[in-house]
């Protein structure tokens, strides 16, 4: 069974129809890429996946319960976390409060912050995705572009989060930085967790995913293994389906 | 960021002010000349604190004096009037938390920046006033279970400077220690991100005017009960004050924020400054002239070295909504 699926997905800002009869089933455990041109309708369906927004038409079920996100919160709750490339993160503050931002811990009898023990978690989390940094007071400005969508996805762990869609979370970074982010991905993988990954870069999506689902006009076109008997799937050849729009 | 001087210069410089005009003047440092700025630093400091806690949430609060003007004038009224001193006190706390309350709803449901939302509630405190009074001042022998409230000491300090310890710890502990303080933080610091995070934010907005609105109402009944008197305008002299102070106050301790110790640190030495001024015979203009002086140094210390600070955006009108 699938953990998350939509059927008859479609989204209408007044005439504008962004999105119309997305079925899309994610499975538990994979990698799956969202591609697609500038207004092909990836953002469209991040904001109903994340819960931001709720869709004209269509529905949407996890574990098979007929589902619909009251908001954001109500979706990182059941398991959905987004992390959204500019607004992860809040840059000066430090990395345990942007891990712990919304959801922080406090310690009985007066119910003040237990800022220890949300520094100590945020330590494991970022030790969990392998990530090196000594001082959980440091503000998250000063963290390399890596190092932040660490933390960010650090905030998607301490909620536990089944499925972690990440929006274009290499767009601004470097290549070492990439790379640094495609290994905090194989490390959720590793860790059983859904990623869903929204990127423009082709080469990212055939390195880290395990399907890639294809937007065009608001249409699904196409729905593939990254990984098939004739070989995987060349960054060239998914760039034309991203242009024409047929597999 | 972060280094020694960053953090406590500014502080630094203040005590070595107060150092200054202890060798400079013989009566700075009497008892009597000291409990006079102690006071005067009592009204400053509750007055900035609700600015400081609407800053936290990148709002500003420019109606923080016209109102504590207005809830002074109506505490007033009704001590003059003989009705029982906490008739007064509610009374005066209401005016100032539900002027808060107002700009709160300006800005967050109808989305009138903090900064024209605030002038004009200022404005219309302003006006409010003279209209209750007249423009004439309520003055008389009030009941000293009224006057006691500010006047009295206690364990030898003076009331005053226990309404500030209290107001100031209960301020701090609730930016650093708790949740709700968490999330005032957060909202300032980056709206979009606390919000996807699941924190109100607009409610935080409102929360954090209106407890501004509350501070004023204190500093107001605090005020009446001192000096026996409510007059319209009467806490306008220190409208430029605690704008000073909560500006100062983010250049000391967490440099390019607003913060509690920072703020109470600066109302204290702005306070030191204005009284240093006065016994070494300056004529009563430079305390505008400096103290405009430490709102430019303090902006331009800050937009230099923070010029991320939501903070700085919000004066430049940069709202972003």
């Amino acid at each position: 069974m699938a953990l998350l699926s939509l059927r008859g997905i479609g989204m209408r800002y007044g005439a504008v129809q962004a999105l119309s009869g997305i079925d899309l089933d994610v499975t538990e455990g994979e990698v799956l890429a969202l591609c697609g041109d500038n207004g092909a309708g990836k953002s469209s369906l991040v904001k109903i996946l994340a819960g931001a927004q709720a869709p004209s038409e269509g529905t949407m079920a996890l574990d098979g319960d007929a589902t619909q996100f009251r908001g954001p919160q109500d979706a990182l709750r059941r398991g959905v976390a987004t992390i959204y490339q500019d607004l992860a993160v809040a840059p000066r503050l430090s990395i345990w409060q942007n891990v712990f931002l919304g959801s922080e811990l406090t310690r009985p009898p007066l119910g003040l912050l237990d800022k220890r023990r949300m520094a100590e978690a945020s330590r494991g989390y970022l030790a969990r995705l392998a990530v090196d940094i000594s001082d959980m007071d440091t503000p998250v400005e000063r963290l390399s572009g890596g190092q932040r969508q660490a933390v960010a996805i650090c905030r998607a762990l301490r909620w536990d989060a089944r499925i972690i869609i990440m929006d274009e979370p290499t767009a601004a970074l470097g290549v070492k930085e990439t790379a640094q982010v495609l290994d905090l991905i194989r490390r959720l993988h590793a860790e059983g967790r859904t990623v869903i990954l929204v990127s423009h870069a082709m080469g990212d999506v055939v390195a880290v995913a395990q399907r890639v689902v294809v937007l065009k006009g608001g249409r699904k076109v196409a729905d593939r293994p990254v990984a098939t008997p004739a070989g995987a799937l060349r960054p060239e050849e998914l760039a034309q389906i991203i242009i024409r729009g047929t597999a | 960021m972060g280094g020694f001087f960053t953090r406590y210069g500014a502080a630094l410089a203040g005590a070595l002010l107060f150092c200054g005009f202890a060798l400079a003047s013989p009566v700075f440092l009497t008892a009597g000349n000291l409990a006079v700025v102690f006071k005067e630093t009592a009204f400053l400091g509750i007055l900035a604190i609700g600015f400081t806690l609407a800053l936290v949430t990148a709002e500003i609060d420019l109606s923080v004096a016209e109102v504590a003007s207005l809830a002074a004038v109506v505490t007033g009224a009704l001590v003059h009037g003989g009705q029982a001193p906490w008739i007064a006190i509610c009374a005066g706390l209401a005016v100032g938390t539900a002027c808060g309350a107002a700009n709160g709803i300006a800005v967050t449901v109808f989305r009138v920046p903090s900064l024209i939302a605030t002038l004009g509630t200022a404005a219309i405190a302003k006006g409010l006033g003279f209209m209750l009074t007249a423009g004439v001042a309520f003055v008389g022998r009030w009941p000293t279970s009224f006057t006691g409230l500010a006047r009295g000491s206690w364990l030898g300090l003076p009331n005053l400077v226990w309404w500030l310890a209290g107001v100031g710890l209960a301020a701090w502990v609730l930016v650093k220690w708790t949740r709700l303080g968490a999330h005032l933080v957060a909202t300032g610091e980056a709206d979009e991100a606390a919000r996807l995070a699941g924190i109100r934010t607009l409610s935080m907005k409102r929360l954090a005017l209106t407890l501004a609105g509350a501070c004023a109402g204190l500093t107001a009944v605090l005020l009446a009960s001192s000096l026996s008197s409510a007059a319209p305008g009467m806490a306008n002299d220190h409208f430029l004050y605690a704008i000073a102070a909560v500006l100062l106050g983010m250049c000391m301790f967490e440099p390019g924020r607003p913060n509690i110790p920072g703020t109470l640190f600066a109302a204290l030495t702005l306070k030191v400054l204005g009284n240093g001024l006065v016994l070494l015979g300056a004529e009563y203009y430079w305390q505008d002239i400096v103290l405009g002086a430490i709102i430019l140094a303090s902006v331009a210390l800050s937009a230099a070295g923070m010029g991320r600070a939501p903070f700085v955006k919000k004066l430049n009108f940069r709202t972003g909504k």
